[in-house]
């Protein structure tokens, strides 16, 4: 249907639209028209992506010159291949509306490993392999070495791209993954560096988060798109933790010992060197002298993202003369190797803050603070000179460069906290230097400073003014959109107590209490017995997990919950769980029924959807609290408070409930499913906990159903599955939570609509 | 004796039934025995008479055999021979527990079979009524050659029977029970047994290598309960347990499992990020290298019962899908091995494809576009289901094509414009008219149907049934002939006999009943007719008998 979208004209391939789309694309359209940025919660399962997909299309349509891109970052794999699709469908209705082929390019981007046709480098099973292996056939002076002696192995793929590739543009059309990888076999040329060629210029980009926020991939990929793009982060709940673990840095005794290794090479290699080309090292070091300037003029000019590595005091100036040559650099490396080892040799855990660290480096081995800033471009410059092949090898000294130039660069927003053993295992030496941000605004801050608008949309990204704050950031609109319902479809519980009146709780005093333990596998047990086909439930850690199911083990209740289904658990292990997870649907599939033990914050209860039967029911046992007791978290914690003035215990309950959130709202994927939501812990019951739940799933819990006992819930539940088992058309629907175009343009429609969208 | 023709499977001497002393018989059919010094048995039972055995527990002091009957019944036989008594009773129990599920199955199936067609077939109950129940025939009789031939010649119908699949909790049914002293006694059943071998290929493997050989049954099975294999959470300790190897070997399967990987592209863990964090980057970083290390017991046999967990649902799953799929299985083999590589980006996308059309499809924002089709509407649906099989299967017409057809007459009739010059005459137009009226030439075998408008119901429904007993007591004795064997000459007497019998309590009340309603006595004509066409058959066939013999 052709939509009027206040004045813009807007194709939506389908032939009804739910009003929550109406009102989002309104939302959305106010934020783009105020070049501002945005924060919108609207459940899953209501057509986020592809309202969201028409209005910018039909946005960019009609203002060329203002929104010259989308830039949309996404989750997982298979997210971005599903917005792809979602894309393909939009665009091949323009077509057949307007009956021209218009001439959008639409491309996914994504690793190597998903993107490479090479048969031998394809072939390799992980990332990192198939990066390192890409690597050295490709490095520029790799193929400049090839032309001297061509029995050196090269990417014919790369070759043939490099040669012709980059003179015609890709043509117009939509890319995913599996079309690029088939037009890269056809031309003969390279997916991956076509695809990371071709984003320049293309209309629509589909990513992964890290490639806009992790600073080491931003700057290769993303550091020349245009400005006037639209960024938008979907399933963007866990964002604040992308940025801080890209940020974040650990080091081990292995890093150290590897690095050492790295060290002794490129030792070697400039010795080597020297005696056969030593004009090469005199040229870099030429180079230096003149500095970082064309950086600098690149970043003033506004034509490269910043990278937060990089910041912009360092670009002005040379490289300090103490580590400019290759030798003293490697003598330096050297130096900072030996104190970091020094500092690992402690006996009990120290904290202290980047200026502290720097103070003391300076005392015990007279490093700067300058030369420590440039450590990264420096090692890059060495790396580039040296022709190393093997880039995957000097992960190493490359994350010790990094963590250099990161604490000598920030003084706030990160911590030091250096442990010598595990709080589980205080008798095994292990010590652990963690750099760690506390500050996710640092590494999004470059993108917001950058692009006109940006969006952060989710599910669950309640409550929605947390968000701004902790990212630092002032949004031109927010806004929580609930899913109208013809039927509730959605049934949330919170069961508190046993049959036997035990207060169910996962709160630590009670964590090994048999009862509790027991009234859990009680619960688990009913369900069984009355939810059809799947149940999923969520623990709230691994260890956690393993403790339950070994007493629920211990006390028969697994042998009986086996009477009704098949029992699969998620493990560490990420294979096993999927083929767990694969026989777990395939058990729902034919009927037989089966229920997953899973993590939340766990693989599954962020990447997995559990569509219609395959889950029915989703039982969240405790309240998923992060560990406290790390002191990585304590750390974020008072820094929250003193920089953002957000309470730990806001914090805390506000992060744990959006994990719940998360888990539970994987069994709703649409207005035609329907599923349980059993929060089988007591603290949901208080307003504090409740209050935090996104408002489409808060407003269907009623006071009713705050304190239920096990039997009160089964009851509930079998009336509510015997309701929803009835059949549900789509006239049902009709006029109440599904609209046609007349009825969308009705004064009295659009009436309601602005009363459904709940303005914060 | 009275079975000499019988073989004797064993004979136990000294056995006591009812404070008599006696011997007891084992064989080919049925358990016997018989007081001493007689050569009659007091006591018989058919195998398949008997529901289950029992034995007195180990320690009593008396060694008995209990047998219950279908019935209810029970019958205990005293082992009284001091030396061997408990040899004695061992060896009978074994050999009844080989023959008892032999004739179990048999016994079942036979009344389930008969139970089932006649619940099935309405028409063939309401036989079994007419002709067993009124006892024309006897239930023998009317068995006698429709199970030979459901059994031998048409096993079709039962055979594509849906598979059973296991229950996922057959091992929680095995409740050990503990026996007053110490031990535990687990109680298998045959299908326990039966549910092990499906769901642990590995352990069936082990029985047929070991059980007769080198273990008895009793102690295979005291082993696996022993073994760390049935207990999980219990690690793996001593090698001498002979499912030590079974262990590894379902963690081999597990393992290959594993990395077969998943077909479903969405659930695959594995390749979900996109871009994993490099080591040493990210605030929680797990070290696996020492977290393994020092796991505490506790921990890694808390895993050891999740692994166990997720393969045993595996094994079940697989259990209940594997017979069907046999043949597809293999296929789907080697599909899947080499959908692992990824060299085969040619073949993955399909799977990946469709599973992503359907994740990011709403079906309620679509109109329903589907092709429109005619609703089926059965008046009689048991004739839809055992309507003639058309011998062409593969060219039928869609809903679609039907449409179509009726649109285009319909558009035909529309269009229709008659050609005046080219019709009949007059004259041979009404000839035609009157040849096809009731009672014209070309009608005259209409005037049958007129029953339906001159006779009642219920005299109607009567008269089918009457059609369909005669019919089977017809066949009976059509059978019969050629008549070549003894037992035939026996049986077409009897069927004779049984006809004639019909003939009077039936036939005959049935024709004074239409007589008083001033029905047309014709309605039994053909019946009779049919009747007397048997008898003048049998007249024949006696007396040509009669002249052989003289």
């Amino acid at each position: 249907m052709k939509l009027n979208i206040e004045g813009l004209l807007v194709y939506f391939p389908y032939d009804y639209i739910y009003p929550e789309q109406y009102s989002y694309m309104l939302e959305l359209k106010r934020t783009l028209d105020a070049k501002g940025h945005g924060v919108l919660e609207m459940p899953s399962g209501t057509g986020k992506t592809i309202s969201l997909l028409s209005l910018i299309v039909a946005y960019q349509r009609a203002f060329p010159l203002e929104v010259t891109k989308l830039i949309y970052c996404s989750r997982t794999v298979p997210e971005i291949e599903k917005v792809v699709e979602e894309l393909r469908k939009l665009m091949e209705f323009y077509t057949k509306e307007t009956g021209e082929s218009n001439n959008f390019l639409a491309l996914a981007l994504s690793s190597r490993k998903n993107l490479c046709i090479h048969p031998e480098v394809s072939s390799l099973r992980f990332g990192k392999e198939v990066d390192g292996k890409c690597h050295s056939l490709t490095a520029s002076y790799i193929r400049a070495q090839h032309h001297s002696n061509p029995n050196l192995p090269v990417c014919r793929f790369y070759e043939e791209f490099d040669s012709v590739g980059r003179q015609v543009p890709l043509p117009a059309g939509i890319y995913n993954l599996d079309d690029l990888k088939a037009f890269g076999r056809r031309k003969g040329w390279c997916p991956y560096y076509l695809a990371r060629y071709s984003i320049l210029h293309a209309n629509i980009v589909v990513y992964s988060y890290h490639y806009l926020l992790d600073p080491k991939i931003a700057d290769l990929v993303s550091k020349e798109l245009a400005k006037k793009s639209v960024v938008v982060f979907d399933e963007a709940h866990n964002i604040d933790n992308v940025c801080i673990d890209s940020m974040s840095v650990n080091i081990t005794r292995r890093t150290l010992d590897r690095c050492q290794n790295n060290v002794d090479t490129l030792q070697n290699t400039i010795h080597k060197i020297k005696e056969t080309d030593a004009a090469k090292l005199r040229e870099e070091y030429r180079r230096l002298v003149e500095g970082l300037k064309e950086a600098n003029v690149a970043r003033e000019t506004d034509i490269y993202l910043a990278n937060p590595v990089l910041p912009d005091e360092i670009l002005q100036e040379a490289v300090p003369g103490s580590i400019r040559t290759a030798e003293h650099f490697v003598g330096f490396m050297r130096r900072f190797l030996e104190y970091l080892k020094s500092r690992l040799r402690v006996q009990h855990v120290v904290q202290e803050s980047a200026p502290q660290f720097l103070k003391d480096i300076f005392d015990k081995v007279c490093i700067d603070r300058k030369p420590l800033r440039f450590c990264a471009e420096r090692l890059q410059s060495l790396l580039r000179t040296l022709e190393i092949a093997d880039i995957a090898d000097f992960s190493a000294v490359t994350l010790i460069s990094n963590f250099a130039t990161l604490v000598s660069t920030y003084s706030q927003g990160f911590t030091i906290i250096i442990e010598p053993f595990e709080d589980r295992t205080p008798t095994i030496a292990n010590p652990v230097l963690h750099f760690s941000c506390m500050d996710p605004s640092i590494a999004i801050k470059p993108v917001f400073q950058r692009f006109q608008s940006v969006v952060i949309t989710s599910g669950t990204l309640s409550p929605l003014d947390i968000y701004p704050r902790i990212l630092d950031f002032r949004p031109v609109t927010m806004a929580s959109f609930t899913m109208t319902l013809a039927r509730t479809c959605l049934c949330p519980l919170i069961v508190g107590r046993g049959n036997d009146q035990v207060a169910l709780s996962s709160k630590f005093e009670t964590r090994e209490d048999f009862a509790v333990i027991r009234n859990y596998g009680n619960l688990l047990l009913e369900m069984s017995a009355i939810v059809p086909d799947g149940i999923v439930a969520f623990f709230t850690s691994y260890v956690y997990m393993e403790n339950i199911v070994a007493s629920w083990y211990e006390q028969g209740i697994l042998e009986n919950i086996q009477r009704n289904k098949l029992i699969f658990i998620e493990t560490q292990d990420a294979a096993e769980t999927s083929m767990a997870l694969e026989k777990y649907q395939e058990a729902c599939e034919n009927g037989r029924g089966a229920i997953l033990l899973s993590v939340a914050r766990g693989k599954v209860s962020e990447g997995i959807d559990f569509v219609h039967h395959y889950g029915r029911a989703v039982i969240m046992f405790g309240v998923p609290y992060v560990y406290t007791q790390s002191r990585i978290l304590k750390a974020r914690l008072e820094y929250l408070r003193d920089q953002f003035q957000i309470r730990e215990n806001d914090f805390l309950t506000f992060d744990a409930m959006r994990h719940a959130a998360q888990c539970v709202g994987r069994a709703i994927r649409g207005k035609t499913d329907y599923g349980l939501m059993i929060f089988a812990d007591k603290r949901y019951a208080r307003a504090d906990k409740r209050g935090k739940l996104p408002r489409w799933i808060q407003e269907h819990i009623n006071d009713g159903s705050l304190n239920l006992t096990v039997d009160e819930a089964v009851q509930l539940s079998k009336h509510f599955l015997r309701q929803m088992a009835q059949p549900f058309r789509q006239e049902d629907q009709l006029g109440l939570s599904l609209l046609t175009l007349e009825q969308l343009e009705s004064e009295e429609m659009l009436q309601k609509i602005t009363q459904i969208a709940h303005q914060t | 004796m009275t079975s000499l023709s019988e073989e004797v499977l064993l004979v136990v001497k000294k056995v006591r039934q009812k404070k008599q002393d006696g011997t007891l018989y084992l064989m080919a059919e049925r358990i016997a025995w018989g007081p001493e010094g007689k050569d009659r048995f007091t006591v018989s039972h058919l195998y398949a008479d008997i529901r289950c055995q029992k034995i007195s527990p180990d320690g009593k002091a008396k060694v008995q055999l209990q047998l219950v009957l279908h019935t209810g019944e029970s019958t205990t036989f005293h082992f009284a021979n001091e030396s061997t008594a408990l040899k004695d009773r061992e060896a009978a129990k074994e050999l009844l527990q080989q023959l008892l599920p032999k004739f179990k199955k048999k016994a079942n199936k036979e009344l389930e079979e008969k139970n089932r067609m006649l619940q099935e077939d309405p028409v063939l109950f309401q036989l079994y009524k007419d002709l067993v129940v009124s006892q024309v025939i006897s239930a023998e009789e009317f068995w006698a050659n429709r199970l030979g031939g459901i059994n031998n010649t048409d096993p079709s119908p039962y055979n594509n029977k849906q598979e059973v699949g296991i229950s996922g909790a057959f091992l929680a049914d095995i409740r050990p029970q503990t026996d007053g002293c110490n031990g535990l006694r687990y109680n298998l059943t045959a299908d326990i047994i039966e549910s092990i071998f499906r769901t642990y290929p590995a352990v069936k493997q082990k029985y047929s290598e070991n059980v007769p050989h080198n273990l008895t049954e009793k102690e295979f099975w005291t082993r696996f309960f022993q073994s760390h294999y049935f207990h999980r959470d219990r690690i793996n300790t001593g090698t001498q347990d002979i499912f030590s190897e079974c262990a590894k070997q379902d963690e081999k399967g597990l393992k290959s499992l594993v990395t077969q990987g998943v077909k479903n592209p969405l659930v695959d863990l594995q390749s979900l990020e996109d871009k994993t964090l490099d080591e040493g980057y990210g605030i929680c970083t797990t070290q696996p290298s020492t977290s393994n290390a020092n796991k505490s017991v506790k921990d890694s046999s808390n895993s050891a019962i999740i692994k166990r967990f997720n393969h045993h649902s595996a094994m079940v799953l697989a259990a209940g899908s594997r017979r069907g799929e046999l043949a597809s299985d293999q296929a789907s083999e080697t599909s899947s091995t080499d959908g692992n590589s990824r060299d085969s980006d040619f073949f993955q996308p399909p799977v990946k494809k469709v599973k992503l059309q359907e994740a990011i499809e709403f079906e309620d924002l679509q109109r329903e576009n589907r092709p429109k089709t005619v609703p089926l509407n059965l008046k009689k649906s048991d004739r839809y289901a055992h309507g003639p099989v058309p011998l062409q299967s593969q060219q039928y017409t869609t809903s679609q094509d039907i449409i179509n057809s009726v649109n285009y007459i319909r558009h035909e009739m529309a269009n229709y414009k008659p050609s005046l010059t080219q019709v009949l005459s007059s004259t041979a137009a009404t000839s035609a008219i009157a040849a096809l009226s009731p009672g014209g030439v070309l009608m005259q075998g209409g005037a049958q149907q007129a029953i339906n408008q001159m006779v009642p119901t219920e005299v109607q429904g009567e008269l089918k049934h009457l059609y369909v007993a005669a019919g089977e007591l017809l066949r009976h004795f059509w059978s019969c002939f050629p008549v070549n064997t003894p037992f035939l000459e026996e049986k077409v007497i009897k069927m004779k006999s049984n006809l004639e019998r019909f003939q009077m309590t039936k036939l005959h009340p049935f024709k004074e009943k239409i007589q008083r309603q001033y029905l047309s006595t014709n309605l039994t004509g053909h019946l009779e007719e049919m009747l007397q066409t048997a008898y003048s058959k049998f007249q024949i066939w006696q007396t040509r008998r009669m002249m052989r013999k003289t």
